[in-house]
């Protein structure tokens, strides 16, 4: 496919389509060019990156969200998609700690599996004190020996169980995967609870947990119930597999199943040409 | 307001009752005429069972008649007092409470000294529902009908840190009456009407059965599914993009605008009241603020007022607390398009300043926000309200 010209004149494009951008609204834009930061397709091609990021990092230590949208810009490539240019800070997962900033981009594809990203980012942690700190999780989850059980982490009231840290942390980024399988340009998923947990003891080296998770989806406010799958072994990537299904439509259901380990899948990026 | 026939003879059979002593100000007359009932405190918990078990939704406001006539200093101090249930320095405002327990915390009646009396105004609904009860609070220090600003918590039931931020409003305003000149000069200037659990059914459901409900708890004829989204159940843009008409989702608009009593009881209340000059409708999670409108791209004609001199200053004062960090812009442009919202509505009937908000978090623990941050998330919101009720105060139109 050859590319348009319609790259060389970006600039100027840029100019002339911004008090188009300026209008747009929640449905994909129909000009290319600067988004509002506060607008809410930038926010959430944002956390698409940052569900890749977290799911390919499989750090439950070092887990991310999204802070800030500092820049975003969004090009269409014809017959493909809606590619998004993203500049954005991203905050501790759990303490909302800066923790630096991410370039990125997200190309949603007209054909599915997943958008495709790109992301790099810094890291103001300790990357020594992220390592040591997945790898105290890990040696704590090795020596169980009675499997973790759990339900409804966190529970009514915000509040997680010590103990179950560890879990929570490993859901978050598992379904980081999941998450960023399903997420297209209009519809986002945050991970709202695990319902359950239930850990099984390996005899291979790896961490391997059971979830039933409820993810919240925008903006349809659906609540979506999913089996979650998760090995981990530290330093390795995530290996997730999973199957939704939707609570509250009784005629659709809703089922994904996603058997790729991470290492196998290869990194997505900028070329184009491969679709 | 009675709603029809059935509810106007079931008010009528409490002025037989005189056992309650119940002074009618204004009888029960025909439909959508309101009924003003003063009921001394012995009696009150007798007309609450009363009315909750015919489907009459009330509201209770707090009236104290005496501080309109004070000039003395040292009796306002008694008088702000006397709202407050001596439980409220016991009740613990860190925590996320019951549908009980914020009616008794929140609701200074139910400890007051006996002999305190207070206004009850009735409304009355059309069928059953299983509703606990609907009551909004007014914090007026006098006048009649003064411009008003309308606060609502919870009406959608899941985003607990909404209601939890509502009673503690309430605290702030009792408490700072006749301290902070700020609130002060509004109290005296316009009333305040505080609505912490809007959607009763729904918060009963979310203790009980399933933590996230989000809609009303209404049948829906037709379907096994239950509930209408509040947030798109009124009448701007009613049924259109940005609302579902499955009953069975989330964001199902219900069979018609206002279907819901926990709507109608709001739209009714605000056009009867007819001098409502700000009002601000409190969801969760995603840390915005947002004007009108959802339903439509078309920029709300106040568009630069409701940004520059409103919205900035209310996210900066929010932020200058704790630092958390708010965006702002108009419903479709900042969140999605949804129809049959409060703010458009309300903007529609001429509520200039119509306002809302998302509080705490930006979706780490969404929902289930830990109760550790209700005092903090309270705390910096009112500052943008205070921004706003003070904004409303200085700009009357």
């Amino acid at each position: 496919m050859q590319r348009r010209s319609a790259a060389r004149l970006g600039p100027l494009l840029l100019l002339l389509l911004l008090p188009v951008a300026w209008g747009a609204g929640p449905e994909p834009p129909r000009a290319d060019g600067e988004l509002q930061v506060s607008s809410r397709l930038a926010g959430q091609a944002a956390r698409v990156a940052l569900h890749y990021l977290n799911y390919r990092l499989g750090s439950p230590s070092a887990l991310r969200a999204l802070g800030q949208v500092r820049k975003a810009t969004v090009k269409t490539i014809p017959g493909i998609g809606h590619k998004y240019y993203l500049q954005f800070t991203t905050e501790d997962y759990k303490s909302s700690q800066n923790v630096g900033t991410c370039l990125a981009t997200v190309l949603y594809l007209k054909r599915k599996p997943r958008p495709a990203v790109n992301i790099n980012c810094t890291y103001t942690k300790d990357q020594k004190q992220t390592r040591e700190d997945d790898y105290s999780f890990y040696k704590k989850l090795r020596q169980q020996t009675k499997p973790i059980t759990g339900n409804d982490i966190p529970d009514s009231y915000g509040h997680i169980e010590p103990a179950l840290e560890p879990a929570w942390a490993l859901a978050v980024a598992g379904s980081s995967y999941l998450m960023w399988e399903k997420s297209t340009e209009n519809l986002g998923y945050f991970m709202a609870q695990v319902k359950n947990v239930k850990q099984w003891i390996t005899k291979d080296d790896s961490i391997d947990f059971d979830y039933l998770v409820i993810l919240h989806e925008i903006p349809t406010q659906e609540m979506i119930s999913c089996h979650l799958r998760v090995i981990w072994t530290p330093g390795h990537p995530l290996k997730v597999k999973y199957f939704c299904l939707s609570e509250n439509q009784q005629s659709e259901s809703e089922e994904g199943s996603g058997t790729e380990s991470g290492s196998t899948n290869g990194i997505f990026n900028e070329e184009e040409a491969n679709f | 307001f009675v709603a029809d026939e059935a509810s106007v003879e079931k008010v009528k059979e409490l002025e037989e009752l005189q056992e309650l002593q119940l002074d009618f100000w204004r009888g029960p007359g025909g439909q959508d005429v309101p009924i003003d009932v003063r009921v001394p405190f012995a009696s009150l918990q007798a007309v609450k069972i009363f009315l909750e078990s015919n489907g009459i939704c009330y509201s209770i406001l707090i009236d104290d008649l005496q501080v309109s006539a004070l000039v003395d200093e040292e009796q306002t101090q008694m008088i702000s007092h006397h709202f407050m249930p001596r439980s409220v320095e016991t009740f613990n405002y860190a925590s996320y409470h019951t549908l009980d327990e914020v009616t008794a915390g929140a609701h200074p009646l139910t400890r007051d000294p006996p002999g305190s009396e207070s206004s009850i105004q009735i409304r009355g609904t059309k069928g059953w529902y299983p509703l606990h009860l609907c009551f909004s609070m007014q914090f007026s220090t006098g006048g009649a009908k003064r411009p008003a600003i309308w606060i609502d918590t919870g009406i959608h039931s899941r985003e607990w840190i909404t209601q939890a931020s509502g009673v503690w409003f309430a605290k702030k305003i009792v408490d700072s009456y006749g301290k902070d000149p700020s609130l002060t000069s509004i109290l005296d200037n316009l009333d305040i009407f505080l609505e912490i659990v809007t959607n009763p059914d729904g918060f009963a459901f979310t203790h009980t059965k399933n933590r996230m409900w989000r809609k009303t708890r209404s049948i829906n004829s037709g379907s096994a599914c239950i509930g209408v989204d509040p947030n798109r159940n009124w009448d701007a843009g009613f049924g259109g993009a940005g609302a579902s008409s499955n009953p069975c989702s989330e964001t199902y608009h219900g069979p018609y605008a206002n279907s819901e009593l926990e709507v109608k009881a709001i739209v009714d209340f605000v056009k009867s009241h007819g001098n409502i000059k700000a009002f601000i409708s409190i969801h969760s999670y995603s840390q915005l603020l947002m004007y009108p409108y959802g339903y439509t791209r078309t920029q709300a004609a106040d568009y630069q007022e409701l940004v520059g001199s409103s919205s900035h200053p209310q996210v900066a004062a929010l932020s200058s607390l704790y630092g958390t960090r708010y965006r702002y812009g108009s419903i479709i442009t900042t969140i999605y398009q949804a129809s049959g919202g409060t703010i458009d509505w309300t903007y529609n009937q001429g509520i200039k300043y119509s306002f809302t908000f998302e509080l705490r978090d930006t979706g780490s623990y969404g929902f289930l926000l830990p109760a550790n941050q209700i005092i903090s998330t309270a705390e910096e919101t009112w500052l943008a309200l205070m921004t706003i009720m003070e904004y409303t105060r200085d700009h009357p139109y």
